[in-house]
This record gives C-alpha cells, sequence and structure tokens, in this order.
C-alpha cells in the first residue's frame, strides 16, 4: 500500500482540477470579446483566445469538469452496471449465463467507439445521449471479469459454505463475491476512465457530445482545427490536456495493479 | 434418520455413483471409505443437495434435508473460510442465515470443547495455524446444531499428532451434541477408531456395508479385504520404524 | 464439432442480437424519419401528402416487426437496400468506401507491425534497459494519444510547416502517407506493448532451460516453443487491432476528409440516412463476428486445453 501515494496524488490533481477548475480561471469561458480574437498567449489571456476572442485557458480549466467529471459518470455506472450484469451471469446458473454472456457478444461484436458515435450521433448531439452512447458501450469489459472471477468462486469452499448454511444469494454476492472482485474492477475502472475521456473528446470532435457554447476539450479541439495554419498552438492545449490525463490515469492504473496483485499474492 | 435411497449421480454422462443406499441413526458415526476417485466427495455433495442426483433420495426423517439442515467440514481447513472476513463472521454466518441471534455462551462451550482460544476468531483465515482453522470449521458446523454432520476427509490436511488430538475431541462433541456423522475418508485407521458402522465405496458403487466391529474384524468383500489387510500391513511397518 | 456448432450458434445469436439492437435504436430514433427523407429528397418545405407517401413507400407506418422484416428479408440475401435520402442502392456506393479505406487499413497495420515487432524484440533483450524503458514510454504515450489529436499534430507539422504533404483529400498515394502514418503509430503502440509482455512470458517459461540443457539450440528454442507459447497474446491482439483500425480509420477519415468507411458512416448519420447507417454497422458486426469465430478456432488448434475447459 505504501506505493500508492502516486497514484492518490493523480487522483487529488486530476479531481481538483475537476471541482476547483472553474475557481481558479481568469475569465469567463464564455465571454466572447471580439477584437482580441485569435490573440496569442499573454496578459489578460494566459493561452491566447480562440476565434470568437474566449479565453483559452479558462475554457480549459471549465471543461475539465466536462470531460473529466462526465468520464467519471460514465465509467461508475458502466461499473456498476457490468459488475452486477457479470454477477448474474456467475451466480445465476448455465442458462443465464449462456443468455447474458450473448448479449454481452452482441454489444462486443462492434468497436466501442464507433457504436458510440452512431448511438450519439442518431439520438442527437447532447449531453444525455453522450452519456447514454457511452455507458451502453462501455459495461462490457466489466461484466466478463466480474463473471470470470466469479465463476472461480462458485467452487470456493466459503461460497460452498455460504450456500449450505442457506445464506440468500444477494448475501452471498455481498459478502463473498464481491470483496474478491474489488480489485480487479477498480484496474478495468481506471482503464475505463482514460476511454472515456477519449471518447468524450472524440464525440466532442467529431461534433456530437457536449454543445458550444460549452467548453469541453474534444469541441475545442474542433474549434480550433479550422486555424491550424494561423494559430496552430490553439488545438496544442486541449490535446495536451487529454493526453496528460488519460497517460496519468493509466500509469495510476497500472501501479493500482501491481500493487493489488502483490497484496494478493500471498493470500 | 439419514437415508440415501438408490442414489445414482452422473458427471459428464458417465455414472459417478450408482444405486447408493445408506442409512445412518442419530448420534451415530458412519463412516465412507474409499480411494480418491471412488466418488466420495460426490457422495458429500449429493448428500448436501449441492448437486442434483439422476434418481434416487436423500432424507432425513422421510423428509427432504432444507438448507441449514446440514453442515459440511472441509478437507481444507483454510479454504472453507473467506480470507476477506474475520474468522468470527463466518463462523456466525448459519445462525445469521437462519435470522438467529448470536450465541455467546454456546460459542463460548465450543470453543472450550474444541480447546480454542475465542480470540482466535478475530483473526483471519491465514492467522491461524491449520488445525486451528479445522477445529474452527467444527465450531462453525456446529453452531447452529444441526441434525446431520459430513466430514470430508477432516484430518487429511492436519499432522499426525493434530489428527488424532482432532478426532478425539469432535468424537466428544459428538456423544455431548448428538448430531449424526457422516464421514468420508481414506484413513482406515480414523474409521476404525471412531465409526459405529463403515460402507466401502468402489468406483461409484457400495462394495459392502457393515457395523465397524465386524467391518475390520473380518472383511467380507474381496476389495474390503484387501484394504484391512493393506491397512494392517502398513500398521506393522510403522510399528517397526518406531521400535 | 459439437463445439464448432455452438461456435456457429454463438455467431448466428449476435448477429442477429446485432440487427435487432440497431434497428431499435434507430427506430426509436428521435424526429419523423419520413420528414427527414422529405426534406433530404427535396431540399424545401413539403407538404403533408408527400411526407405521408414516403412514409408509405418506406413501410414506416408498419409496426415494428413489419418494417424490421422488410429489412432483414432481403439483407439475408446480401441486398443492403437503398439510401432513403438518395434512393439509390447503397452497395456500390459503400464498396467505394471500403475500397479507399482498405489500403489506409492495411498500411497502417503494416506500419505498426513493422514499428512494433523490431522494437518489441530489442526492448527484451534487456528488460529494464534503457531502450526498453524507451519503448515502454513510448506505447504508454501512444495509448494516451487520441487519433485525431495525433493526425493535426502531423498536418500541423509535414502539411502546414514543411509543406511537403498534402493535409486532406484522397486519390493520390501521397494522400494515404499521413492517415495512414496516424493509424500506423497508434497501432504500433498497442502492438508494442501486447507483444513485449508476451515475449517476456515466453521468455521466462520454466522449460526453455531445461531445453538448452538438453541441447536444443536458441533458434529452435524459439521457433518451436516461444513462438507458440507468444501465439495465444497475439492472436488475441490481432482481433483487438481490427476494432483499433476501424475505429481510427472512422476519426482519421474526418480528419483528412476521406471519403472512405469513416466518412461514409459519419455522413450518413449527419443526414440521418438510417438504411446506411444499418449497412455499416450489419458489415462490420459481420467481420468482427467472423474473426472472432476465426480467432477461437485457432485458439483451439494452438492450444487444446482451451476447447477441454469449455465442453
Amino acid at each position: 500500500m505504501r506505493d500508492l501515494w502516486p497514484v492518490l496524488c493523480v487522483a487529488a490533481v486530476l479531481a481538483a482540477l475537476a471541482v476547483f477548475g472553474p475557481f481558479v480561471a481568469p475569465n469567463s469561458p464564455i465571454a466572447i470579446d471580439i477584437p482580441n480574437r485569435l490573440a496569442p498567449p499573454g496578459g489578460q489571456y494566459p493561452l491566447g483566445t480562440d476565434a470568437m476572442g474566449r479565453c483559452i485557458l479558462s475554457r480549459l480549466l471549465y471543461g475539465a469538469r466536462w470531460s473529466l467529471g462526465l468520464a467519471f459518470l460514465v465509467s461508475t455506472i458502466g461499473l456498476l452496471a457490468g459488475s452486477l450484469v457479470g454477477l448474474l451471469a456467475a451466480m445465476g446458473g448455465r442458462t443465464a449465463d449462456w443468455g447474458v454472456m450473448r448479449v454481452t457478444d452482441i454489444f462486443l461484436a462492434f468497436p466501442d467507439l464507433v457504436a458510440a458515435v452512431v448511438i450519439a450521433g442518431v439520438l442527437g448531439a447532447g449531453t444525455g445521449s453522450l452519456i447514454f452512447a457511452l455507458t451502453v458501450t462501455g459495461w462490457m469489459r466489466y461484466a466478463r471479469v466480474a463473471r470470470g472471477i466469479g465463476l472461480g468462486l462458485e467452487t470456493r469452499g466459503h461460497v460452498v459454505q455460504a450456500r449450505l448454511a442457506g445464506l440468500s444469494a444477494p448475501a452471498i454476492a455481498r459478502w463473498h463475491y464481491l470483496p474478491a472482485l474489488v480489485p480487479s474492477l477498480t484496474v478495468v475502472w481506471t482503464g475505463m476512465l482514460a476511454r472515456a475521456i477519449l471518447g468524450i473528446s472524440a464525440l466532442g470532435f467529431l461534433g456530437f457530445g457536449v454543445q458550444p457554447p460549452t467548453s469541453e476539450w474534444g469541441t475545442m479541439l474542433l474549434d480550433a482545427r479550422v486555424h491550424i495554419r494561423s494559430t496552430p498552438l490553439q488545438m496544442i492545449w486541449p490535446g495536451m490536456a487529454v493526453v496528460l490525463s488519460v497517460l496519468a490515469i493509466n500509469i495510476a492504473g497500472d501501479m493500482l495493479r501491481d500493487a493489488l496483485t502483490e497484496k494478493e499474492a500471498p493470500a | 434418520m439419514l437415508k440415501v435411497d438408490r442414489l445414482t449421480v452422473h458427471r459428464g454422462g458417465r455414472a459417478v455413483l450408482q444405486d447408493i443406499s445408506l442409512t445412518l441413526q442419530p448420534g451415530r458415526t458412519l463412516a465412507v471409505l474409499g480411494e480418491s476417485g471412488a466418488g466420495k466427495s460426490t457422495l458429500v455433495a449429493a448428500v448436501l443437495g449441492l448437486l442434483r442426483p439422476e434418481r434416487g433420495s436423500v432424507t432425513w426423517n422421510g423428509a427432504p434435508i432444507a438448507r441449514g439442515g446440514s453442515a459440511l467440514v472441509m478437507q481444507e481447513p483454510r479454504a472453507a473460510f473467506n480470507p476477506r472476513l474475520s474468522l468470527r463472521r463466518s463462523v456466525l454466518e448459519p445462525l445469521r442465515a437462519k435470522g438467529l441471534p448470536d450465541d455467546p455462551k454456546r460459542i463460548a462451550r465450543l470453543c472450550d470443547g474444541l480447546e480454542l482460544d475465542p480470540a482466535c476468531l478475530d483473526r483471519r483465515p491465514y492467522q491461524v495455524s491449520v488445525g486451528q482453522a479445522q477445529r474452527l470449521g467444527v465450531l462453525r458446523a456446529l453452531l447452529a446444531a444441526p441434525p446431520l454432520i459430513l466430514f470430508d476427509e477432516p484430518l487429511s490436511a492436519l499432522d499426525a499428532m493434530t489428527q488424532k488430538h482432532t478426532a478425539r475431541l469432535i468424537s466428544a462433541l459428538q456423544r455431548e451434541e448428538g448430531f449424526a456423522a457422516l464421514i468420508v475418508t481414506h484413513d482406515l485407521g480414523y474409521a476404525a477408531a471412531h465409526a459405529d458402522t463403515v460402507a466401502v465405496l468402489r468406483a461409484g458403487v457400495i462394495e459392502e456395508a457393515a457395523e465397524a466391529t465386524a467391518f475390520f474384524g473380518a472383511p467380507q468383500s474381496a476389495y474390503g479385504q484387501r484394504l484391512v489387510g493393506a491397512a494392517v500391513s502398513l500398521g506393522a511397518l510403522e510399528r517397526r520404524a518406531a521400535a | 464439432m459439437k463445439q464448432i456448432t455452438e461456435l456457429l450458434l454463438r455467431a448466428a445469436v449476435v448477429l442477429s442480437g446485432t440487427a435487432i439492437v440497431t434497428f431499435t435504436l434507430l427506430w426509436h430514433a428521435p424526429g419523423d424519419p419520413a420528414l427527414t427523407i422529405a426534406v433530404a429528397r427535396y431540399d424545401s418545405v413539403v407538404s403533408a401528402d408527400i411526407v405521408d407517401q414516403i412514409r408509405a413507400e418506406a413501410g414506416l407506418d408498419a409496426g415494428f416487426w413489419t418494417a424490421f422484416t422488410h429489412w432483414v428479408a432481403p439483407l439475408l440475401s446480401g441486398d443492403l437496400g437503398n439510401s432513403s435520402v438518395s434512393g439509390r442502392p447503397i452497395w456500390p456506393e459503400l464498396r467505394t468506401a471500403i475500397l479507399l479505406t482498405l489500403p489506409l487499413a492495411f498500411i497502417g497495420l503494416g506500419i505498426g507491425l513493422a514499428v512494433s515487432i523490431p522494437l518489441a524484440a530489442l526492448a527484451v533483450r534487456h528488460p529494464g534497459g534503457w531502450v526498453d524503458r524507451g519503448a515502454v514510454a513510448l506505447a504508454s504515450l501512444g495509448a494516451a494519444m487520441p487519433a485525431y489529436w495525433l493526425a493535426l499534430l502531423l498536418i500541423l507539422c509535414f502539411a502546414v510547416k514543411l509543406l511537403w504533404l498534402p493535409a486532406t483529400g484522397a486519390g493520390t498515394a501521397r494522400h494515404l502517407i499521413l492517415p495512414s502514418l496516424t493509424l500506423g503509430l497508434g497501432v504500433a503502440a498497442s502492438l508494442t506493448r501486447i507483444l513485449r509482455s508476451a515475449l517476456l512470458e515466453a521468455r521466462g517459461a520454466p522449460f526453455l532451460p531445461a531445453l538448452a540443457r538438453r541441447g536444443v539450440g536458441p533458434r529452435e528454442r524459439a521457433l518451436s516453443h516461444v513462438a507458440p507459447h507468444a501465439a495465444i497474446p497475439v492472436l488475441t491482439v490481432l482481433g483487438l487491432e481490427l476494432a483499433f483500425l476501424l475505429e481510427g480509420a472512422v476519426m482519421i477519415e474526418v480528419i483528412f476528409a476521406r471519403p472512405g468507411l469513416g466518412g461514409f458512416l459519419i455522413h450518413a448519420i449527419q443526414a440521418r440516412d438510417f438504411p446506411k447507417v444499418q449497412a455499416v454497422v450489419m458489415l462490420t458486426a459481420l467481420v468482427f463476428v467472423a474473426v472472432n469465430l476465426a480467432t477461437d478456432l485457432l485458439y483451439r488448434l494452438v492450444d487444446p486445453r482451451i476447447g477441454a475447459r469449455d465442453a
């Protein structure tokens, strides 16, 4: 556990960015300042302005709330739904398992980002359909991991004992399955969090995600793309924000996995 | 009274148990003897109701055994406990599942009978010895006072000294509590010392069933004779090594 | 044999499920599809009569299942239907789009393999050495890099600043360089990571020193013992890479304004041309199911234990 402090630091920094970002932003993210459009970094606008003269730094900081906050929401809903489905498959007997796993296969029969693009695009742009699209395409990995571990637990001594004692299925799930699932599902969750950040910004970049004037990193890239010749720096910042958060979360996830497998080993 | 009536269990399209019939009175001990692969574990699972038999029935006083109406002491003592819960939680599980209150007095008495330090209960499975874990397994099995307790090779994970000690403690508690004990084992010495009746299981079929004294005195089936003969010659070797 | 039947049954279930899920989604999509078609077709205000006429013609006034069978029955004989906007058959247009995407995907995969195999092989020669660390760092960076941002960076560098290559469009080989480079670098990142750990694991296998003592040479050890061991993860990866290639192609084609499969899909969604969307979805699902089926069968060839465990 002592090796987990970098993980906690990353989590704290990203959470702080999403929660406190707006409070440290120098300007309003939607205030238009036409005379100062496409301004270079410096002065009132530390990272310059976009085509409508809006402060890029402020838009980045406000955008963190959407990009990171929505990713957190989406991956957490997926975690709950997916582990429930996986437990159902593992504990519900052979027929339930077959049915549940085929449904999972249907959702896996398609690259998740493309599926999310189709769903969000068809349902129409907006935050609601964005959340729906990314959740519907993001629960399968949890389900598979939960089922895999769950099936392995079925013949474990303590699970057999719990069934013999007459413990109810929800109680067995709560006390004998869930604790065994937590470490692996946490690791999957970090991976899905990173994927959700990429997915949100990709949908935003395609115009299917969070709608203007709300700032979100992907839509900021979409805005910046047109001005790649005149002000290329404008597209560097949101891209860096995405890459750095995803990189940080992935590294934190790797460390978490190493720490958890190490802890599990002697038991 | 436990009655196993013409029980047949298939696994992977093959009969693992065939026409098994057994009876066991309250307070008595039945030892099912057999080599590994004879179908002993399948018999345990079928009696506990963990798998559905192809034919036949398992009843207690004429009715199917309800959940919580029987208990099992497993071969691997530590694996029988959830590594993420305290032993107390695991031991109390049968009571809680039935909605019964904790019974500290009974726990204290049983701990005393099993020569267990009650402080063990606040540890985790990997923080107690295998012998302690097995006695905790017996404690859990006994706690809700089921009329029938199954023991699946209860001593094989323990060292020789602990084996004798644990076997004696179980017998003493059985006299006190009056449960019926079905012991599945390949350990003939254990069966000879503690069983009232014996059934010999081989390749899914009962070869011979008899009173323990009769069986160990003069086994009737050819396989029973081989088993007892082998145990006697092994015993002779042990004595020579000791001398 | 029984296993193969089960695998085929699964594939059929998945494809039918995909069809139902897709059709349900599009059926419940917001907006009146008939009105959308009318607006797309006539590009102006249309009378209610024309909208009703379109509704009847497209089978939209019938119930869900009637409409569903209307779509699925021709699909089973390989007919993808007609565009609801132009009324023309979908397949010729879709085929053109696929033929633009295939070279991109293959060159991307080729670049990915050409970069990742030597990189992973060099990395595992000295695990923990500077080459290894560099490879891991590159792979991590690649995994965090969205394809569209990498594309923009490459455009900025090679098209805007250096003026070496065209930024957008399709047609010539020069147009293919930047898109396939973007795709290939992404593939390389994920392949390097997986190949590296597969090779490390295979190299650490306990039977290798024993083989060496028995006088089995390093070449034979690598070819007949390490390679089959590393084959399973590689098979899995190739299945996964397919998803990555398609995903990447969608985003990359939008950025480089290539009218390939990705562009086809995005335009169909934006025009609310649902028959086209359905066609792309079903085709992709078919390819995926086929590849998964092939991997499952190959697994059983490489590792007989897998089939035994399932049975």
